[in-house]
């Protein structure tokens, strides 16, 4: 199949826009020159090396952008280590991937917490400015990982997700024919971790354009740099866990960002009020929410958010079609098709789906089935289809609980109690087994000004007796995992 | 109202946000020297030091303060 090569594209536009900027790290701007200058300056150390795997250490630096690219203008798969992970986590990653090399730019603890024999490169010094290098000679097989990203495991063993060029040139294909509407004037944001998989599109899309990527690093207040970044760059296309408007959202009333044409939602959840309340900040932006589990290449399915009649679920927003070449199913427990309209768990199978999980059998077959031959990946997320052949969202399937034998879903709940407030609030409820073997229903609430009692009687107005909450706890604020969604878990330690 | 008392009630508002009884702030403190001082436990802390002094900050005065020192220096202006 003649389908394009993302790699191929990031090349011609710096062959056709080599001083136009590619990156701003920190106020600091680098031009497609500059950039491949150090891309070229790299690209020998990782070529002809034994094993496909480089390490990666994420910095908001241009040499860790750039080393991304040499590793896959090699040939190579890029695995990122984080200064945020513990050593262990560094170090594991590193041993199950028997990588040899790993780039790093500023001298990094990691290094020093990385097995014996690893041979640690500092990119800092490597350039070669030689223009016209035939950067694309290297022979690249499609079934060579691109990268592999870690996900948690439930034993605790970080479970690498493997994601070829293949896997990433699917995603290429569909995302790039989008409406985007967008060239080598546009300005786009890039704040997601290196890893975590949006990331991937945050950097290399603009690329492909001769567009400039502006960065967030591991900023502690990220939301606040996204905002400058958004208002004093007059950003174009912005993709952001919609955490990021709940941060900001006591603010709205003071932002204002005419200049932007895409606000892109992703990573989790997005509540349509949320989105409804930021318009008048964006008048002239579509907004775009984006579904997709890391196994299934960055996003597969696609939601354009009408200004009105927005569909969702107990207030999370559609995820809409999916993308062209991803098959999709709605299955039941049992693992047969439910029928149309009906809630089931979303399959998805064709070209973006990984190949399985790193060096881990067992745990691939779990989340894998065939039907009619084909492969589709078990995505663990509760879905139905409506009329119009759109992918409505309902939650996790682990979110699901069963109380009293009745079928609850937890998302209901949340919803019910985020209406009780005037203003947006957020509402989880994590399910706690009781000793009796029966399951408790605990409801936090992110606001200390919050009256039980008539929180408890707004529920018992709209839910079954099953589905009140055992208790309910307030907190100012919810404890956030590294991708910056809500982390049920440590709620957990609450109870 | 002198900077030093206002660095004081600051200790007060982060040790009982934060939960950390051993911080304390100076002029030059940042969000990297605070442990469990991000975006998260920003919002709550304006929150909480807007509702002490019953004053509001905007979003892009927020946006300037390189450090406590301006903050105080903040909070100091608008209570003159």
């Amino acid at each position: 199949m003649d389908r394009k090569d993302i790699l191929k594209d990031i090349v011609r536009a710096y062959k056709k826009y080599p001083n136009n900027a590619a990156f701003v790290i920190d106020g600091t701007s680098y031009t497609y020159k500059e950039v491949f200058a150090r891309v070229q300056g790299i690209m020998p150390s990782v070529q002809g090396t034994q094993g496909d795997i480089i390490g990666i250490v994420a910095e908001d630096r241009i040499e860790t952008y750039a080393s991304i690219l040499a590793v896959l203008l090699s040939g190579k798969t890029y695995v990122i280590l984080h200064p945020s992970y513990p050593a262990s986590r560094n170090r594991t990653i590193a041993e199950i991937t028997g990588m040899n090399i790993v780039l790093h730019s500023t001298p990094s603890e990691i290094v020093e917490s990385l097995p014996d024999g690893m041979k640690c490169i500092s990119t800092l010094e490597l350039r070669d400015d030689t223009p016209g290098k035939n950067l694309l000679d290297i022979k690249h097989d499609e079934d060579t990982n691109a990268y592999i990203i870690f996900t948690s495991g439930s034993t605790g063993v970080p479970k690498g997700v493997q994601i070829t060029r293949k896997n990433l040139n699917a995603f290429y294909e569909t995302y790039r024919h989008l409406d985007w509407r967008l060239g080598p004037t546009d300005r786009m944001l890039q704040m997601f971790e290196l890893t975590f998989d949006v990331s991937v599109v945050s950097t290399l899309y603009p690329l492909t354009l001769g567009a400039c990527i502006y960065t967030v690093g591991s900023d502690k207040l990220k939301y606040m740099r996204v905002y400058e970044l958004m208002e004093d760059e007059e950003l174009t296309h912005v993709t952001i866990p919609p955490s990021v408007l709940q941060f900001l959202s006591p603010y709205f009333d003071e932002i204002h960002v005419p200049k932007l044409k895409f606000l892109v939602v992703t990573a989790e959840a997005a509540n349509a009020d949320l989105l409804e309340r930021f318009r008048p900040c964006a008048p002239n932006a579509e907004f775009v929410n984006f579904y997709g589990p890391t196994e299934a290449t960055i996003y597969c399915t696609v939601y354009l958010i009408p200004r009105e009649n927005c569909k969702h679920h107990n207030g999370m927003i559609a995820i809409g079609k999916p993308f062209e070449g991803i098959e999709t199913l709605i299955m039941d427990e049992k693992g047969h098709p439910v029928i149309p309209g009906e809630q089931g768990e979303l399959w998805v199978s064709g070209d973006q789906i990984m190949a399985g999980y790193w060096k881990d059998r067992e745990k691939t077959e779990q989340v894998f089935a065939r039907v009619d031959g084909e492969i589709y990946y078990k995505t663990g997320d509760l879905c139905h289809v409506d009329s119009d052949g759109d992918i409505i969202y309902r939650g996790r399937k682990d979110y699901q609980v069963k109380v009293q034998g009745f079928r609850v879903e937890l998302s209901e709940i949340e919803y019910r109690a985020k209406k009780f407030f005037p203003n947006e609030t957020n509402a989880v409820v994590v399910p706690k087994k009781a000793e009796d073997g029966g399951c408790q229903l605990h409801l936090f609430i992110g606001s200390t000004a919050c009256d039980r009692n008539e929180l408890l009687q707004h529920l018992k107005q709209h839910l079954p007796t099953y589905m009140i909450p055992t208790e309910i706890h307030l907190l100012e604020e919810f404890p956030l995992n590294t991708s910056g969604k809500i982390d049920r878990k440590a709620l957990m330690t609450f109870i | 109202m002198e900077i030093d008392d206002i660095l004081k009630e600051l200790d007060t508002i982060f040790r009982e946000i934060l939960k950390n009884d051993t911080i304390t702030l100076g002029r030059e403190t940042t969000a990297k020297d605070v442990d469990g001082w991000d975006s998260l436990t920003n919002m709550r802390l304006i929150t909480a030091i807007e509702k002490y002094y019953d004053i509001r900050f905007g979003l892009r005065e927020i946006l300037k303060f390189k450090n406590v020192g301006d903050l105080c220096a903040s909070i100091q202006a608008k209570k003159k």
